[in-house]
């Protein structure tokens, strides 16, 4: 019988692979917190810190929280798990529509419950040294964990990240101060490189693989871009959600059936086409560029 | 937590009797299993299952739904694995569910709501059906079936003669006149009625310049449809004598209630389980407060009691059982 003691690495390969990843992820929870802090951290952007000391150690780098919006009028809000140590997790948003300002209406010391974490979440334990991670507004949300899980790992780690404007480019300066070398761009030039940062991407040398979260016109275009390059990209996926559980199939992305996320899909439609529909809330949100098909 | 035990909860269609009034409806709480880390499924009444169609279905393109001031449109399109693989893979899983599990058919064709209800019927884990006639997502020649009397008497008699379990015909708010599909379907021989499924919506991006849905049009579910939602309960009450599964923007106890007084036996909870899946359990909660409150210690008392002129039916079978 293999053992882990007798090959780590290798072990969680084939674990991996044998499991569906709705079941390798951890069992979630509904969790209760409490605020601890919060604070615009430019505007229309806030960042809320909530004492959660079990979801700290369950949170793995891409995980996401569904925050229930007290008073339960609307449906609750994906947000990915931006900070987690000790007994703080932390949320980052932008004020996007009604149901972030809602959660952005709330104070330090109320009550906000949360199910999660959720999600597959991206693997950092492949064996590259030099990833690029690839981030654009919202999606820095959801790539300091796993920057910070590579760094631990002794990994280079190059943050491309581009926003609208300069006061977008919100936490670049905590990226670097974790370690990652800041590669930034924004639409109107007011900061950095100016263009979208994919153009960014592709004048650098290119890195062993990339991790990218963001709107999904970039996701596309990291996705062609490694492709082309054959280094293997992970793409943490936005959907519109409605339970972000698994139960309402709202949230889906085309992907091949045969992939490793789509363990037990029945074909898909009558004509035996190899394209499955697959939910970004349990099969990701992070997908591998080549299984994907949009 | 309230004490349950005191009071009688439960609630009937046709042969089945459900511990508690509360459903989780179709589409909206998967098989039940994708919540049970969250609630206790046994302080459920019932789930409805997600339809499920003769051939496998992909369904329609993103964006599938679009969060609106007090609700949302969806427009899944009936995504599933088919009938075979659903038989051979899904439903031996439903017996572990700790709630009644109901199976809820789709189709495009009478012969296709035969077949699945037929299949679907003669296992052991489902106990009931409901015929999903009312779906506003799905493309097909002409209307749903929902839509007229003719075309649901046809499917539901079709159902009918397969299966002796429990039948419900879903039916659509999108009418002139609710009343009158509502007999049609009673007369075909539906047990009970779950009323409504969504309203017709859409939505657009102004920068865009494009309906925000993959599928152009959707169902709105959730508060904004509540009111549409009661007045088809009250009318349907009034019309037949069968039980109703009211549904519609129910998220918490008086907005059920509001269901049971207009002539619901039981109520259906969908989209309010997006903003906390424990919706269901709270408004049992909620119903059992009021029961206290209100001096009534049997739900079906109050079944129609606000639907002035309308012959209680829940009360002269429960009083002669
Ligand atoms: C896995 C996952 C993780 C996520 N993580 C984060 C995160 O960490 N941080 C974060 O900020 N967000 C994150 N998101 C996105 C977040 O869930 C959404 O921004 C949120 O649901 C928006 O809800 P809302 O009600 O505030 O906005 P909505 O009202 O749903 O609006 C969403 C967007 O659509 C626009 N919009 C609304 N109405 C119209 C209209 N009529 N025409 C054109 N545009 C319109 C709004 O301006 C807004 O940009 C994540 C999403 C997923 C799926
Ligand atoms: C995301 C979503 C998926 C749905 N899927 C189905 C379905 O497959 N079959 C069905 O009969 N009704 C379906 N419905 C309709 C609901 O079961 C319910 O009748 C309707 O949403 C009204 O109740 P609510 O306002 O509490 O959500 C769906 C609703 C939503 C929001
Ligand atoms: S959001 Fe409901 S299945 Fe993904």
């Amino acid at each position: 019988m293999r053992r882990f003691s007798d090959n780590p690495e290798s072990f969680f390969k084939i674990w991996r692979k044998s499991l569906p990843v709705a079941l390798a992820s951890p069992i979630s929870a509904l969790v209760p917190t409490r605020i601890l802090d919060r604070s615009e951290v430019a505007r229309d952007v806030i960042l809320l810190g909530v004492e959660a000391p079990e979801l700290v150690k369950r949170v793995r780098p891409g995980h996401f929280a569904m925050a229930l919006l007290p008073g339960g009028q609307a449906a609750g809000v994906a947000l990915g798990i931006y900070e987690a140590r000790g007994e703080r997790c932390s949320l980052l948003f932008f004020l996007a529509g009604d149901r972030t300002r809602r959660l952005g209406a709330l104070r330090v010391g109320d009550r906000l419950d949360l199910v999660a974490p959720l999600g597959n979440g991206f693997d950092c334990e492949g064996a590259e040294r030099d990833v690029a991670i690839v981030a654009g507004g919202v999606g820095i949300a959801s790539v300091l964990l796993p920057a910070q899980a590579l760094l631990a790992r002794g990994a280079r780690v190059r943050l491309f990240y581009g926003a609208r404007t300069a006061e977008r480019l919100v936490e670049a300066e905590r990226f670097a101060a974790e370690g990652c070398e800041l590669l930034l761009a924004t639409d109107d030039g007011s900061r950095g490189y100016n263009g979208v940062v994919t153009e960014l991407l592709a004048r650098e040398d290119a890195a062993e693989a990339v991790f990218a979260c963001g709107p999904t016109p970039m996701l596309r275009a990291v996705s062609a871009y490694a492709q082309e390059r054959n280094i293997p990209a992970q793409l943490s996926l936005e959907e519109a959600f409605g339970c972000g559980v698994g139960g309402c199939w709202g949230c889906v992305v085309p992907i091949v059936r045969t992939s490793a996320q789509a363990p037990s899909f029945p074909p898909s439609d009558a004509d035996g086409s190899d394209v499955v529909h697959a939910r970004v809330c349990v099969e990701g949100p992070v997908f591998r560029a080549r299984e994907l098909r949009w | 937590m309230v004490e349950l035990s005191k009071f009688d909860l439960s609630a009937r269609i046709g042969s089945l009797v459900l511990p508690y009034p509360t459903v989780a409806l179709s589409g909206c709480y998967g098989s039940g299993a994708e919540f049970a880390p969250y609630v206790d499924l046994s302080r459920l009444g019932a789930v409805v299952l997600k339809s499920v169609t003769r051939r496998p279905r992909m369904g329609n393109s993103t964006p599938r739904i679009v969060h609106t001031p007090a609700g949302m449109l969806n427009a899944i399109g009936l995504q599933n694995p088919g009938i075979e693989w659903y038989l051979q893979h899904d439903v031996a899983k439903f017996a572990q569910t700790p709630c009644a599990t109901i199976g809820s058919v789709a189709g495009f064709s009478v012969d296709d709501y035969a077949y699945v209800c037929e299949r679907l019927a003669a296992r052991s884990e489902i106990a009931a059906i409901e015929l999903n006639i009312s779906c506003p997502n799905v493309a097909h020649e002409g209307e749903t079936f929902a839509c007229d009397p003719e075309l649901t008497a046809r499917v539901v008699r079709a159902a009918r003669a397969t299966t002796d379990k429990p039948l419900i015909a879903k039916l659509s708010p999108n009418v002139t006149d609710i009343a009158t599909i509502a007999r049609s379907a009673v007369a075909a021989g539906a047990d009970a009625l779950a009323v409504v499924n969504t309203v017709r919506g859409m939505a657009i991006d102004i920068y865009q310049r494009k309906p925000r849905l993959g599928n152009v049009t959707g169902g709105l579910s959730g508060a904004a449809i509540r009111p549409i939602a009661l007045l088809a309960v009250y009318e349907v009450a009034r019309a037949v004598s069968v039980p109703i599964v009211g549904q519609g923007g129910i998220a918490t106890a008086s907005d059920a209630l509001e269901f049971i007084l207009a002539g619901a036996s039981a109520v259906g909870v969908g989209t309010a389980n997006f903003a906390d899946p424990r919706a269901p359990m709270g408004i049992l909660d909620g119903i059992v407060e009021y029961m206290t409150q209100q001096n009534v210690r049997r739900l079906r008392d109050l079944v129609g009691t606000a639907n002035t002129g309308f012959a209680n039916i829940n009360q002269i079978e429960g009083d002669e059982g």
